[in-house]
């Protein structure tokens, strides 16, 4: 009974969520309030122009940053007042981060890059290159899995950041202008395969300029000067025609 | 012009029936563009009568109006020649008229709407728009439905134009503003 309710808990909700920088006249209110909340198996994506928050809304989504006000819940839990190793635990359990570039370890290969937060959450080596190998395999990249960095396209690099940042146990996904530096095509591949995350229960929210890549998103948040100023939301009905 | 250019590709392509060139040119271009019968006929004599298409082989036994659909075409050299040129000819002369365009510049210029809420409901059914042609794009077989995939990416990019150019009026604004505030 308690744990049916727990599943139907939201994975990630902003309760009057604001964030401001400094104090007094020169403040400056990068988020907020916001509230909304995100479902298990959700792709979200948020939009708005330059500054508007949303590198803020992802950072305290994923806890690496705190709200000046308000309460950030993930799978039901207050992050606030967590201590540091709770907070660690979580980023290498629960939540996976993919940044807009500089996203790998240039001296690791693939492999041993999306292995990485198995191996600092103590696992033995041999189960977390197993592990790592097949998050590679959801991402079209086995066969490259020996591979540095810099042998690999910028799509490849996001696509093997993507299965580091889903490796292990991890459920939520919030990745910063993943496809920023990409072309239409290959940037159309990384949120097909977002989509594909999804669809096995997994969540996304991704910050993106893009509004053919949001366009797959079930939510699209629009921010502006820190707050929510659209939503739209997918509909899922049957097939409708196209008006021209 | 590109229906009868279209017409006269798909004759080139293979000698055909009226009949059969309505739908083929429909399914060419994924249904969006539907053509009435009358339209093909008129077109295809227009076609004949320039010189660019000839009833096919020997079967044309030239009857009167009310067989023209059981007639074949075939392209005729001066055909092809018309063809070629209308594919080595870039499309020019786009006209920049549009009414979410029209719209946003009368809002500015008038002062008779809040331009921001202008912007924005435009903004949100456009992404709307954009999120369901993504839906039929996820669900369109790139095997079997080319030309509906095609489409559907022509129409998400014009969305995401659009989107992007509702973006930066008011981002123009708001820095015109700002100038002008300080
Ligand atoms: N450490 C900080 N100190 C002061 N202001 C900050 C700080 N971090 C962010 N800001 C301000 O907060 C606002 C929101 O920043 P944020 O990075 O969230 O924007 P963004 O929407 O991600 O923009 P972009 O699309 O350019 O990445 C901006 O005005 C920014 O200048
Ligand atoms: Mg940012």
């Amino acid at each position: 009974m308690i744990a049916e309710v727990v599943t139907q808990e939201p994975v990630l909700q902003f309760e009057g969520v604001s964030r401001v920088h400094g104090s007094g006249p020169t403040a400056v209110r990068a988020l907020g309030p916001v509230s909304f909340k995100i479902r298990s198996g959700e792709l979200v994506a948020i939009m708005g122009p330059s500054g508007s928050g949303k590198s803020t809304l992802l950072s305290l989504a994923g806890a690496l940053d705190v709200p000046s006000s308000g309460t950030v819940r993930l799978n039901g839990r207050d992050l606030a007042n967590r201590n540091p190793a709770e907070l660690s635990q979580l980023r290498r359990r629960t939540v996976g981060f993919v940044f807009q570039e500089l996203n790998l370890l240039p001296g690791l290969t693939a492999v041993e890059n999306v292995r990485l937060p198995l191996e600092l959450d103590g696992h033995p080596l041999g189960d977390a290159h197993q592990r790592a190998l097949e998050e590679l395999s959801h991402v079209g990249l086995r066969d490259l899995a020996d591979r540095f960095p810099d042998n690999l396209s910028g799509g490849e690099q996001q696509r093997v950041a993507i299965a580091r940042a889903f490796v292990g146990p991890r459920s939520l996904l919030l990745a910063d202008e993943p496809t920023g530096a990409l072309d239409s095509v290959t940037g159309e591949s990384v949120v097909r395969l977002l989509k594909k995350q999804c669809a096995l229960g997994r969540t996304v929210v991704i910050v993106t300029h893009d509004a053919a890549h949001a366009g797959w998103a079930d939510r699209v948040l629009y921010l502006r000067d820190g707050e929510i100023v659209d939503e739209t939301v997918a509909s899922t009905a049957g097939a409708g025609g196209i008006e021209s | 012009m590109s229906v009868r250019n279209s017409l006269l590709a798909l004759i080139a392509a293979q000698p055909a029936h009226g009949y059969g060139l309505k739908s083929e040119f429909e399914s060419s271009t994924a249904g969006e563009w539907p053509l009435n019968a009358g339209q093909v006929y008129t077109t295809l004599s227009r076609l004949e009568r320039d010189g660019l298409i000839i009833p096919a082989g020997d079967s044309g036994s030239r009857g009167e109006a009310g067989e023209l659909d059981r007639r074949a075409w075939e392209v005729t050299a001066e055909g092809r020649e018309a063809l070629a040129r209308w594919f080595d000819t870039p499309v020019e002369n786009r006209s920049p008229r549009d009414e979410v365009v029209i719209k946003v510049l009368v809002a500015i210029a008038t002062r008779q709407a809040n331009l921001r809420q202008v912007l924005q409901t435009q903004r949100s059914a456009t992404m709307k728009r954009l999120q369901e042609y993504t839906r039929h794009k996820i669900e369109a077989d790139p095997d079997e439905q080319l030309a509906w995939l095609l489409l559907l990416d022509a129409m998400i990019l014009r969305a995401d134009a659009e989107i992007r150019w509702l973006d930066l009026c008011e981002q123009r604004l708001k820095q015109l503003d700002e100038e002008r505030g300080s």
